[in-house]
């Protein structure tokens, strides 16, 4: 039993920690320009490929790590910039609506270009490693310590670095930082850039363990909405938070005698929805970078 | 050094400013009055390129801002304080020095925080402390110590004694005049006899959009006399 609470702890880590790396980017998003990305699934998605591809050319995982997160930032980027930035100061509804449009396009590229089936690459570290009564995969505790590890210096950036801080300024108060001389495109570049990137690594890191298909977006997306609405929208440090506590609940959640996914998601939405009330009735939901 | 002609700017459908024209020259402490939304608030967003919709002239230094948007401006040495909004609320009041800052070498950084506590020592008791549950009062200071220390070429500053205290509102002409002392030109919106006696050389009265007339501070012996003049009305 103690094994398997082990066990299932840290299952919960490697999926919450490449979930809170989706969304810490969209609550980014969120933060500075007030829009909800439907494509931020789909960047995981293109970095899970991405980082395929570079494998198969280079067979060096680190080095297709990189570049495939940089690629996806700059390409996600731009793709973000030039469909939101026409939008900029109009109706939040059509942001939305040409995120989701992004997404569908992005989805079918997948499809048509690389074909339906799942890619799958063998994780690049094998051996087990022995933690408390049980032997764990070493690759999974790197996607452990990368995830979390991005994380924190994702959130050390913001609070101290010239465009950590001008993000925030931003988010906070858009006509006063520009007022200031704080170059407001160029941060809504970065923020475009970083926020694919984030997507990009998780779909990466994620690769040896579930593969990369068209879609995985879509499994993706939906939990990093809840956890960005939970961690309170435009909180990059809640969103963190939050998503490993999800990849928590499910880990865990398995190991109930006879219970059935559906409940599970069901339980996790009901938690969401009571959170937010008690939360609503405390203090505003909207929680700012 | 600021030259504007027939400016105009729109809010929505309501044509807010309708052809101002002034100049300002290098080191002079210029007051725009008028009562409350006759354009004066408007004016000051079109210089900094905050209004949308604007038509006219506006050169600086010598050559036109037109077009150019906030963050250019203020990197040809514009600067801004509101009379709202004028701070980050959940950023503690050393990050919202900084901000501006950030745009010049770490050294210079060092500077102006040093030169925003030298004129509200309160502020550096309160580094720490987030901008937003700062008192009103606290927050203009915060926002004008800023504005002052950055040391632009031109300060724009929006109502800097409204709703404060006496004893502030002598803190805040003085370090505007300090301010003025080092060469830098400041176009003011307030209606503090105080203020504009001991700041300012000139004032331009506005009205429905339009300048009205000028005058000097000297004019006026009295707030009562000013207010009767140019705010059209007079204060209890």
């Amino acid at each position: 039993m103690v094994s398997q609470v082990v066990l299932q702890l840290l299952n919960g880590l490697v999926v919450g920690s490449s979930l809170a790396l989706v969304a810490a980017g969209l609550a980014l998003l969120f933060g500075v320009l007030h829009i909800i990305n439907f494509a931020q699934g789909d960047f995981f998605m293109m970095g899970g490929y991405a980082v395929w591809f570079v494998l198969n050319l280079t067979h060096n995982f680190v080095l297709a790590m990189v570049i495939g997160t940089v690629a996806v930032a700059i390409v996600g980027g731009l793709l973000l910039t030039a469909v939101i930035w026409p939008l900029l100061g109009r109706s939040p509804v059509l942001v939305l609506l040409a995120t989701l449009g992004l997404s569908l396009i992005l989805q079918q590229m997948a499809t048509n270009i690389l074909g339906g089936d799942t890619k799958l690459v063998q994780p690049p570290l094998a051996q087990p490693v022995p933690i408390g009564p049980i032997l764990y995969p070493a690759y999974d505790l790197v996607v452990i310590g990368a995830g979390i590890g991005i994380l924190v210096l994702g959130y050390f950036g913001l609070q101290y670095t010239r465009y950590g801080i001008w993000l925030r300024a931003v988010a906070q108060n858009r006509p006063m930082a520009a007022a200031l001389g704080v170059p407001v495109p160029r941060v809504y570049i970065l923020a475009f850039m970083v926020s694919a990137g984030l997507a990009a690594m998780a779909g990466g890191l994620l690769l040896p363990l579930q593969s990369v298909y068209p879609t995985i977006g879509n499994d993706v997306i939906q939990n990093a909405f809840i956890i960005v609405v939970a961690g309170g929208l435009g909180n990059f440090r809640g969103a963190a938070i939050v998503a490993l506590l999800v990849g928590e609940f499910n880990a865990l959640g398995q190991l109930v005698p006879g219970i059935k996914p559906s409940v599970l998601t069901l339980t996790l939405f009901g938690l969401v929805i009571l959170l937010l009330m008690v939360r609503a009735s405390r203090q505003q939901i909207l929680v700012r970078l | 050094m600021l030259d504007v002609k027939d400016l105009h700017a729109f809010y929505g459908a309501s044509h807010v400013v309708q052809g101002v024209s002034f100049s300002i020259s290098k080191g002079e402490a210029v007051a725009l009055v008028g009562r409350n939304g006759v354009g004066k608030t408007s004016t000051l967003k079109s210089l900094m390129g905050m209004e949308t919709r604007t038509r006219g002239r506006v050169d600086f230094d010598g050559s036109s801002l037109m077009g150019m948007a906030s963050h250019v401006r203020a990197s040809r040495g514009l600067g801004y304080v509101p009379e709202e909004r004028a701070v980050f609320p959940q950023m503690n009041v050393e990050e919202n020095i900084r901000i501006g800052a950030l745009l010049h070498s770490a050294s210079d950084g060092r500077g102006v925080l040093e030169r925003a506590y030298a004129l509200f020592p309160i502020l550096r008791d309160r580094r720490n402390q987030m901008a937003g549950t700062l008192s009103g009062g606290q927050q203009k200071m915060l926002a004008l110590a800023r504005g002052i220390a950055l040391q632009p070429k031109l300060l724009l500053v929006d109502e800097p004694t409204e709703g404060l205290m006496p004893a502030n509102v002598e803190l805040i002409t003085h370090a505007l005049l300090s301010a003025t002392e080092t060469g830098m030109t400041v176009l003011v919106v307030d209606s503090s006899f105080d203020l504009l006696k001991t700041l300012c050389a000139r004032m331009y009265a506005m009205d429905r959009g339009v300048l009205i007339g000028t005058y000097k501070p000297a004019d006026f012996s009295s707030p009562d006399e000013l207010a009767a003049t140019m705010l059209g009305e007079t204060r209890a």
